[in-house]
């Protein structure tokens, strides 16, 4: 069930961001649908090899973001929102293109050229 | 006495099997060659005497020594016990050990005496004396070595002890209550002979309680 | 039971050459404890010590809620030691160390000991004597944790092995903490190991306690902040830099109370903030500590 997650040590973001991001696209996904039962902490954090501290914060930022909900005794959550998939979708969404309009002024690009390049890429991925 | 040191004791006579076989069969095999004519007496009679304190050398320093350099110490004391526990343990262990071949030796020697014509009864006196004399010896080795913490020490543990034996053999055989009588006919228990068992007895004594007040109260073991 | 596993609080111990001094370590249920130092620093005395195998010349000791070493006795029933100087007792098999273990805890697991032979690659029949130094640290890791006890106590515990065998002795110490009740201690120079699976760590340098912090905390706390100056750019006074190093116009910083702001502090100049792996932060803690005591 969790094996599907790892963690690289020589990767520069910090090991609670990386379980956090990748049980975020689970979520996303729709893999992890909403009110299914996270792994709990300590079963995570020794089928991972993870310390229990790191597995906590991860859990703890995912709550905080609304993805999880934690009920005390019984465990952890997928949090039950309507379209909380397509939420997270959105959000990641944002964060590129806040990138792609960043590196794009730093090119140099007008927003012509921007929305050209936009739909030359949406074209190629119909064409696929 | 709880279960670890039970079990440690155990431990022990398990791995000084072959020491205590060994010991116990050369002890008595010595007195069979001793049986042997005049020649085999003195033969038999000098692997007799090697036999129970080579015994008693290699298992008090084999026993103690060796754990400490082969690392095993730690293993030991990281099982649920105290110094002073552990102490315990490797005293009766150790001590269990070599009364088997030292208990062995003897009773075949005393046997010879008493059962052999050809051996006057009065020699018990000097047996007796030279077998608790032996014991005593043993627990000198074993009170050094449980106390001693590098091996010079313990090599010169060894060397007075042994010299021990001839100083016994020279002083105690020549005394008049003790010579006077070594081949008499039956055994003349005098008050020479209770004096220097009376010694013996006290040496070992303090010898194997040492331990218990010294090694047992250190705080450091390794 | 909800004290702590251990409490060690300004505990000195005198040497000739060497002295251990303001000792102070908590280890909580539930959590690992990872106890880094340079060789000699004095984590096997520490370990030593809470042992009971040696006496401290002050301070106070408390293993499961026991003194030590009043009551080691007792509290040893409940901790599992392997220090990987250790050795098995000569001229007998890891078979026999087994039976032995099963006779003296009550809580020994025979069918988890027979899963770790297996999974450790031993052999009962084989005689201590013949184990390789990596096997031998199998084979007592094995003796402690088939007794399932509340505390283990570890001192270089991967020493000798190769990965794929550190790999499965690092996941039984993790299987081991899916019960928050039992706890570890384990001291390393594999700083790979202890960045990962430690909840909490305590580094040590020449006998004295650097810094103890929980794991996040340290990963967070500290940066390489590179920072390029043009001639005639200066940088501003910042707070907690614990090291410098300049190479013309290229100077690297490295902070150890990093906070968001600081970004903003440092001004136009720089090029990369970088986290830091623990073996660094390591490095440079030690390095800064010695300084600051004129070392």
């Amino acid at each position: 069930m969790y094996s599907g997650i790892n963690i690289s040590q020589t990767d520069a973001r910090p090991m609670y961001l990386q379980i956090l991001e990748q049980i975020r696209a689970r979520v996303a996904a729709g893999d992890w649908p909403p009110g299914r039962e996270l792994p709990s902490i300590r079963a995570l954090a020794a089928a991972l090899n993870v310390s229990v501290i790191t597995i906590k914060r991860a859990y703890l930022d995912l709550e905080n973001e609304g993805v999880i909900v934690t009920r005390h005794g019984k465990g952890s959550f997928v949090a039950d929102v309507n379209g909380l998939a397509g939420e997270l979708q959105d959000a990641r969404l944002e964060a590129h293109l806040t990138e792609v309009a960043t590196l794009g002024r730093q090119l140099g690009l007008s927003e012509e050229d921007l929305a050209a390049r936009l739909r030359r890429a949406l074209k190629d991925l119909d064409k696929k | 006495m709880n279960i670890v040191i039970r079990k440690l004791i155990a431990k022990e006579l398990y791995v000084n099997r072959w020491f205590i076989a060994g010991g116990a069969f050369s002890g008595a095999a010595s007195v069979l060659i001793a049986t042997l004519g005049k020649g085999g007496f003195n033969i038999g009679a000098l692997t007799w005497l090697t036999t129970i304190i080579a015994t008693g050398v290699m298992m008090a320093l084999y026993g103690i020594m060796n754990e400490r350099k082969e690392h095993a110490l730690q293993f030991v004391l990281s099982l649920p016990l105290s110094i002073a526990g552990y102490v315990r343990a490797k005293m009766i262990g150790l001590t269990a050990s070599f009364l088997v071949v030292w208990a062995v030796s003897c009773a075949a020697a005393l046997l010879l005496v008493f059962v052999k014509d050809s051996v006057p009864d009065g020699l018990a006196v000097y047996l007796v004396l030279l077998c608790v004399f032996m014991l005593a010896n043993f627990a000198v080795v074993l009170c050094g070595a449980m106390q001693a913490r590098t091996e010079a020490l313990n090599s010169a543990v060894i060397v007075v002890t042994n010299m021990g034996v001839s100083i016994f053999m020279f002083t105690v055989g020549p005394l008049p209550g003790i010579q006077k009588n070594m081949w008499a006919a039956t055994p003349v228990w005098n008050s020479t002979f209770w004096t220097v068992l009376g010694c013996e007895l006290a040496v070992m004594v303090l010898a194997f309680t040492l331990p218990f007040l010294l090694a047992a109260r250190r705080r450091d073991f390794l | 039971m909800n004290g702590k596993h251990i409490e060690m609080h300004g505990v000195r111990k005198n040497y000739r050459f060497f002295t251990l001094d303001d000792l102070n370590l908590e280890l909580e249920p539930g959590q690992i404890l990872g106890f880094v130092g340079p060789n000699g620093a004095g984590k096997s005395t520490t370990l030593r010590l809470v042992m009971g195998m040696i006496a401290p010349d002050a301070g106070e000791i408390r293993v499961l809620g026991h003194a030590i070493p009043a009551e080691q006795a007792i509290a040893k029933r409940d901790v599992g030691f392997v220090s990987a100087d250790m050795r098995l007792l000569p001229h007998a098999t890891l078979g026999w160390h087994m039976q032995f273990m099963k006779s003296i805890y009550p809580e020994w697991d025979g069918g988890y000991a027979t899963t770790l032979v297996k999974r450790f690659n031993l052999r009962p029949e084989q005689n201590a004597r013949s184990l390789s130094l990596g096997e031998h640290v199998k084979a007592s890791l094995l003796l402690a944790l088939a007794r399932r006890p509340r505390l283990l106590i570890l001192d270089e515990p991967t020493t000798g092995l190769d990965p794929v065998a550190r790999h499965e002795v690092i996941s039984e110490f993790m299987d081991v903490l899916r019960d928050e009740r039992r706890s570890i201690l384990f001291s390393s120079h594999n700083t790979v190991d202890v960045e990962r699976i430690s909840d909490s760590i305590t580094f040590i340098d020449r006998g004295r306690i650097v810094e103890s912090s929980n794991k996040e905390d340290f990963l967070d706390r500290w940066r390489r902040i590179q920072v390029q100056l043009p001639p005639g750019a200066m940088l501003p006074e910042l707070p907690n830099i614990v090291g410098r190093v300049t190479d013309g116009q290229f100077v690297t910083l490295t902070t150890n109370q990093y906070s968001e702001g600081m970004r903003a502090l440092v001004g136009p100049h720089v090029r990369d903030i970088q986290r830091m792996t623990l073996e660094e932060i390591f490095v440079a803690n030690v390095m800064h500590h010695r300084e600051a005591r004129g070392q």
